[in-house]
């Protein structure tokens, strides 16, 4: 058999809710096993230590807390629909999620694939309890059960479309699934597979049958090979596993836990006696799956056995693997059973052994197994060539191979052999991008953890189980981050943070679910796209070192930088990228300042066109319009360089003695000053009141004078020359020569210039264009209030520090309320950390980054991160406890969800419990109600309606609610509305589904419809 | 693990290493700031130009522990050689300077790392201790059947960096210690085949030679019964270390050289004892191995003790090619201890 990875998984089981916790508890030969919750069934009503006729010998077992939790809002589920939900299916749906994100995969991008769902179950309880009580079978209640039905929600829920099916073969059941679900990954059924097992005990009837049947432990443990073995104790739980073949993981660089060699299954046949274990059966089973996976029984080093801790049962079990194993040299085989921990499991009892040897293979030990120190001396296990786990096995450095057995009560036994993940496959290489867009280096200095969820209540939970998460194991904040960006990036509230530390991360990550505040600016539920607009600073905004740290933390901005620099050091004389890492303050000089303003706009700007930031607008003031013209495709980089080299160095040796003069007013009042000097003239106009007069400085001192006898404000500006103004003159006919040569075509993308003070139609930014740019005022204000207009999200400074972007606010205020202003170097400290929160700033406004470019390439490997925390503040258990039939009849208990926090020994949470039948017995009302109750007739009737057929809390429903997307209506639930509706509004005429169909968005939208048929009728 | 009989020709590798250091880096002028020392002195006679705190030296607050700089750098050591925390089989750390004396450092680094079920060991020693470090490592790769393990080696000298003393009227001998040192960590992964890096280990030297001899170096501990008494936490013979070592330095080289079978020109970078900038410059000048090309970090780092030669590994594994040779020299000055360590990329 080709090899079949596992590479995801998730579970619970008693006292463990998740695989970390069921791992420390098997390391630490723990158990979860008590007392029967009194949410299940009065154990007292039913305990017989002598195990009475209709009585069970045990008031014990493994049990699993809170299974009456479920996140019903996160699936889009509505309440009723979920009561009516038997609770293996809800704990299966989330233990599925859970376990694809554990794999690496967002669970939303494996939507519409053919992927495969293999659910073991055997325990139909919920069934039993509510399809006999025919008066309250209900639609929901139909589809809420049924083995089929647990496979075909999660189907159904993640959107997958390979084979979905349930498997009962008894307590083999979830090994026979896994069988199943390789068999299909290998015939290329799937190339995903997701394999799972649940069970969860409602009823007593098992714990009866197993001690009528002399098969039940008093003490409800099992006690697997013990001296002390004296039957079963019944254990809960659920596990999914996700399986693709090894050398589809390894492509996609999914790391494994392990490797299934090979799966074996068959059946007793006719033996002596349905129920009873068959040892030739077994041997062939194991035999056939040792031959499967191609290996001599004696290269097993451990097995997880059935185990049940029957005296029968182990007898037989020891002799069948005896029989392959008695002759082996070397070490004998380690044998063990999580049943003494967490008792039979079941329907989950083949997933549980699965993820206790993957877990084993992957931490390369085996933990002991509970009970084995006192060891059944009967069974010879020596001489079987077999050994109890007394003591955790730690797995040697070469690879490994471990077997898990598992049998079911009809005679369908199954086997698997699994195998240590190939050292390759255990910690992949780094993800080599997908190739068109990241050739050459990648990484902005900084990683951006991102996380995702439905809602801000579920954000903070999440953002909680993270820190919990990140701070347990110090791992690779790059890798982390990237994988976070993988993985917890599908849902509507998107967090993001840099981080380049994981305890820092940690922290910050705490800080924010508890502080709104932060919490607010750190999240976004962005509409759409943004719509991004590239501001490119212009000369004034320099300063030594500019950009200087961000080169050093930065590899993709050092890659661009170093571009930069290629292109103009044949021109410039130097390195402009030396000059700026030795902070050399010669980058005032113009020859200097020009380039390098050039460089840094075109670094930052091609950076994050890398990033996958689509810049749709482009103003560039003054000299960093030539960087927007390389972005727009006006003329290559090379010639970009050489003509701004021109520039600059021209303009140096034009003699020193111009100046520039910021003033408060509008050109207009200036033109009288402006008459009377010639050689001054306006430089830009950057606003209504703002004007920057250019000019030969002792005319500049002389309007300074005029201006400062009518208390008009000015500001002398640190310039060497009097740009765009007259004193140009000089340079003029030389640079035209230059930018001849460099040509120069149409943007292809809009750019609004600053020369012409709006945006370029079809013009080329030629040689005469850059020639005029020389002298004539930068029209900035007319400029940036037309890209304005256009309407852009976000204003993204593009510069070594922000200038236009607070220009831009000050021109328009109210028209920027709903834009952000972005800094890419907000500061002259800025590095990798400050860019990394540009692109978080723009993820959380609806970007979706090119998220591998954010990565060096050692980072780009995968992390196992925590999965979604799904809430259990909604509870659904529709059943009081099972009583005797002579204490009271089967009935509704009134208060479940305060024997479920019994039990759980948890804090009160919020508490619904709701019969099948959809009345509402005892309802929390939600803090989340959302808006004010309605005010007239026909709202109120729709909103009971609605409250009523979901099984919603009335105050839960507003106009706003959506009736498929929020409130998880199907048609089933439509047709029901429509007759409440007409139930409740008499004046209604007579109307048919689809007349309402078109008017089910939301329910203010039914509402209006209702209110016009409503007046309709009554006109 | 232990199955696997030792082989007399049992190499042992270095697959990739991993260091880090506390926060910025801490220049001159800022120390000169905060402590009230002349920085002209410290560029003269200590040569240092930057080191770096596990201290805030402003705040005074401790941001980083000893187990936080090992454990990271131990994460980046494993990132690195692309080994997987699982993989490892042992851990075997040098520190002069543990967070606690129970429990040992090197355990809350495990815990820090995710390992677990694995032997660990913690060698308590001044700038020896990586190098014995990597002998102990070496030793249960070549002899005790174990394919990968983890060596770590790393020194905080926070305790001991008292922020509000001021120290305009100091001796050298007492300035000298709050100039020399620094803080950082350091750690290597070793493997049983060749991976990553693929750096023969080739030789270790570990040799106490201190016997009737006053310690250069003293650091001491108080504990509840003597923490008033008025005793200098750090002391230094810094006369007889700069007599000593370099004739030290010497003896090891040559050791190393005969031992390996090795010529001088034979030997492509040479990484020297790391004192400080000054020191180092004198040493590596009278080792004389003109055709080896010197790998330092000490006038960048400091003098962050145990965390030295993985400094100097990561620079040197920046340079090396296929089938070049380096030999590591490092002296122990507390009670005279000679070590060195001669690497091959293979």
């Amino acid at each position: 058999m080709r090899p079949v990875a596992i590479v995801g998984l998730d579970c619970r089981f008693p006292g463990a809710p998740d695989p970390g916790a069921y791992w420390d508890m098997l390391m630490r030969s723990d158990e979860g096993v008590g007392k029967v919750p009194g949410q299940r069934w009065n154990a007292q009503d039913f305990h017989s230590p002598t195990g009475a006729e209709g009585h069970s010998n045990t008031s014990e077992g493994g049990f699993i807390t809170d299974p009456d939790a479920f996140d019903n809002e996160f699936f889009t589920i509505s309440p009723r629909e979920a009561a009516a939900m038997d609770p293996q299916q809800r704990l299966l749906l989330q233990c599925a999620w859970r376990a694809v994100e554990d794999a690496g995969i967002a669970p939303q991008k494996l939507a519409g694939s053919p992927t495969g769902v293999f659910v073991g179950i055997m325990g139909n309880e919920w069934a039993q309890l509510h399809l006999t009580d025919y008066a309250r079978v209900t639609a929901q209640v139909g589809s809420g059960n049924g083995y089929c039905m647990t496979a075909n929600r999660v189907s159904y829920h993640l959107d997958l479309k390979g084979p979905s099916l349930a498997v009962d073969t008894a307590c083999s059941s979830s090994l026979v699934a896994v069988h199943l679900a390789c068999n299909a990954l290998l015939s290329g059924e799937c190339d995903t597979a997701i394999a799972a097992g649940v069970n969860v005990a409602l009823t007593p009837a098992l714990n009866i049958f197993y001690t009528q049947a002399g098969l039940s432990a008093p003490d409800g443990r099992c006690k697997p090979f013990s001296a002390e073995a004296d039957g079963i104790g019944r254990g809960e739980g659920v596990g999914a596993v996700v399986l693709r073949r090894l050398e589809d993981a390894v492509a996609d660089g999914q790391p494994v836990y392990a490797v299934i060699r090979g799966t074996a299954v068959n059946q007793d046949g006719r033996s002596n006696g349905i129920t009873a274990p068959n040892r030739w059966s077994q041997q062939d089973v194991l035999t056939a799956a040792y031959r499967r996976a191609g290996v001599e029984p004696s290269e097993v080093t451990f097995t997880e056995a059935h185990g049940t801790g029957t005296v029968l049962g182990d007898m037989i079990e020891i002799k069948a693997l005896g029989q392959l194993h008695a002759d082996r040299t070397g070490r004998p085989m380690a044998v063990g059973s999580v049943k003494g921990s967490i008792g039979h499991t079941e329907g989950a009892a083949g997933i549980a052994g699965l993820i206790k040897v993957a877990l084993s293979l992957h931490h390369r030990v085996v933990p002991a197994s509970r009970h084995a120190t006192k060891e059944n001396p009967a069974l010879k296990l020596a001489k079987q060539g077999l050994r109890l786990l007394k003591t955790p096995l730690r797995l040697q450095s070469k690879p490994a191979i471990g077997g898990l057995s598992s049998f079911g009560m009809g005679g369908t036994n199954a086997h698997a052999v699994l195998e240590s993940a190939p050292a390759y496959a255990a910690r992949p290489e780094a993800v080599v991008v997908d190739g068109e867009r990241t050739s050459g280096r990648t990484g902005l200095g900084s990683g951006v953890f991102t996380v995702s969820a439905p809602s801000l209540d579920a954000l903070r939970r999440n953002l909680l189980a993270q820190a919990d998460a990140i701070q347990r194991r110090r791992v690779s904040a790059g890798s982390l981050c990237w994988s976070s960006n993988r993985v917890k990036t599908g849902h509507r509230y998107r967090f993001a943070l840099p981080a380049q530390d994981t305890g820092e991360l940690a922290g910050a990550l705490r800080e924010a679910a508890t502080d709104d505040d932060l919490l607010a600016r750190l999240t976004g539920n962005p509409a759409g796209r943004p719509l991004v607009a590239l501001l490119f600073t212009g000369q004034g905004s320099q300063y030594p070192a500019m950009t200087a740290r961000l080169y050093r933390e930065s590899p993709l901005y050092r890659r661009f930088l170093d571009e930069a620099d290629a292109a103009l050091t044949p021109h410039t004389g130097g390195s402009v990228r030396d000059l700026l890492l030795s902070g050399d303050p010669e980058v005032h000089r113009t020859r200097w300042t020009q380039p390098a303003l050039f460089a840094v706009g075109y670094a930052l700007a091609s950076s994050l066109a890398e990033l996958g930031v689509r810049p749709t607008l482009l103003l560039g003031h003054s000299v960093g319009e030539y960087a927007a013209a390389v972005l727009a495709e006006v003329f290559p980089l090379e010639q970009a360089a050489q003509l701004i080299a021109a520039r600059g160095a021209l303009m140096e040796r034009l003699p020193e003695g111009g100046g520039m003069l910021a003033v408060r007013a509008t050109p207009r009042d200036l033109a009288p000053l402006l008459e009377r000097e010639p050689l001054v003239g306006v430089g830009a106009v950057n606003g209504p009141q703002a004007t920057v007069l250019s000019g030969e400085l002792a005319a500049l001192g002389r309007i300074d004078d005029a201006l400062q006898k009518r208390r008009i404000r000015t500001r002398k500006l640190a310039v060497s020359h009097a740009f765009h103004s007259p004193l140009m003159e000089p340079v003029l006919e030389e640079f035209a020569g230059i930018a001849e040569e460099a040509g120069g075509g149409v943007p292809k993308l809009p750019v609004y210039s600053t020369v012409r003070g709006r945006l370029l139609e079809a013009e080329p930014m030629d040689a005469k264009y850059w020639t005029e740019h020389i002298s004539a005022p930068v029209l900035f204000g007319e400029a940036a209030m037309q890209l304005l207009e256009a309407g852009p999200t976000h204003l993204v400074e593009v510069g070594p520090r922000p200038v236009l972007t607070q220009m831009a606010r000050r021109l328009r205020p109210s028209a920027l309320a709903g834009g952000q202003s972005v800094a890419l170097v907000p500061d002259e400290q800025a590095g990798g950390h400050q860019l990394a929160e540009a692109v978080a700033q723009l993820y959380r406004s609806g970007l979706e980054p090119w998220w591998n470019a954010a990565y060096p390439e050692e980072e780009r490997a995968p992390q196992r991160l925590a999965p979604y925390a799904f809430s259990d503040a909604h509870r659904f258990w529709t059943r009081g406890p099972i009583r005797s039939a002579t204490a009271t009849g089967v009935g509704v208990l009134p208060a479940s969800g305060a024997a479920a926090r019994e039990q759980s020994g948890e804090a009160e949470p919020e508490t619904r419990a709701l019969s099948v039948a959809g009345t509402v017995e005892a309802l929390a009302v939600l803090p989340s109600a959302r808006e004010s109750a309605p005010v007239d007739v026909v709202a109120s009737a729709v909103i009971e309606a609605v409250a009523g057929v979901g099984g919603y809390a009335p105050q839960e429903i507003s106009p706003g609610s959506l009736l498929f997307e929020d409130l998880g209506f199907d048609s089933v639930m439509v047709m029901e509305l429509k007759d409440r509706i007409q139930e409740r509004l008499t004046g209604l005429e007579a109307m048919s589904v689809q007349d309402l169909l078109p008017r089910l968005s939301s329910v203010g939208d039914l509402i209006d419809y209702l209110r016009d048929r409503v007046g309709a009728a009554v006109a | 693990m232990q199955s696997t009989p030792p082989s007399p020709e049992a190499v042992a590798y270095l697959a990739a290493v991993g260091t880090a250091l506390p926060g910025d880096p801490v220049d001159n002028a800022m120390l000169a700031k905060t402590l009230g020392v002349n920085e002209e002195w410290i560029d003269v006679f200590i040569g240092t130009r930057t080191r770096h705190f596990a201290r805030d030296l402003i705040t005074g607050e401790v941001r980083w522990s000893l187990a936080d700089l090992c454990a990271q750098a131990g994460e980046r050591a494993l990132s690195a050689a692309r080994v997987a925390p699982e993989e490892i089989e042992f851990v075997v750390m040098g520190t002069a300077t543990p967070d606690h004396l129970m429990p040992a450092t090197v355990n809350q680094v495990a815990d820090q790392l995710g390992l677990d079920q694995l032997p660990t060991y913690q060698l308590q020693s001044g700038c020896a201790g990586a190098v014995q470090a990597l002998e102990l490592g070496r030793t249960l790769i070549t002899g005790g059947g174990y394919g990968t393990g983890l060596v770590i080696g790393g020194d905080v000298c926070s305790k001991h960096l008292e922020l509000d003393r001021d120290l305009s009227g100091a001796a050298p001998s007492d300035l000298v210690n709050y100039v020399l040192f620094g803080d950082g960590a350091g750690a290597a992964v070793l493997t049983s085949e060749p991976r990553g890096h693929r750096l023969a280990l080739r030789r270790v030297l570990n040799r106490f030679t201190g016997l009737g001899r006053e310690p250069g170096q003293v650091i001491d501990w108080f504990g509840l019964a003597d923490r008033h008494e008025d005793r200098q936490a750090v002391r230094e013979d810094y006369k007889a270390i700069e007599s000593a070592v370099p004739v030290m330095a010497a003896e090891i080289l040559w050791e190393l050289l005969e031992e390996l079978d090795w010529s001088t020109d034979q030997v492509d970078f040479l990484l020297p004892p790391q004192l400080s900038g000054r020191m180092t410059r004198r040493i590596t000048e009278q080792l004389d191995l003109p055709g080896a090309v010197e790998v330092s970090c000490v006038a960048e780092t400091g003098n962050n003790g145990n965390a030295l030669p993985f400094l100097q590994l990561e620079r040197l594994l920046e340079q090396m090619t296929d089938g070049q040779r380096a030999l590591a020299v490092a002296v122990e000055s507390s009670k005279w201890i000679k070590s060195g360590f001669a690497l091959e990329k293979v």
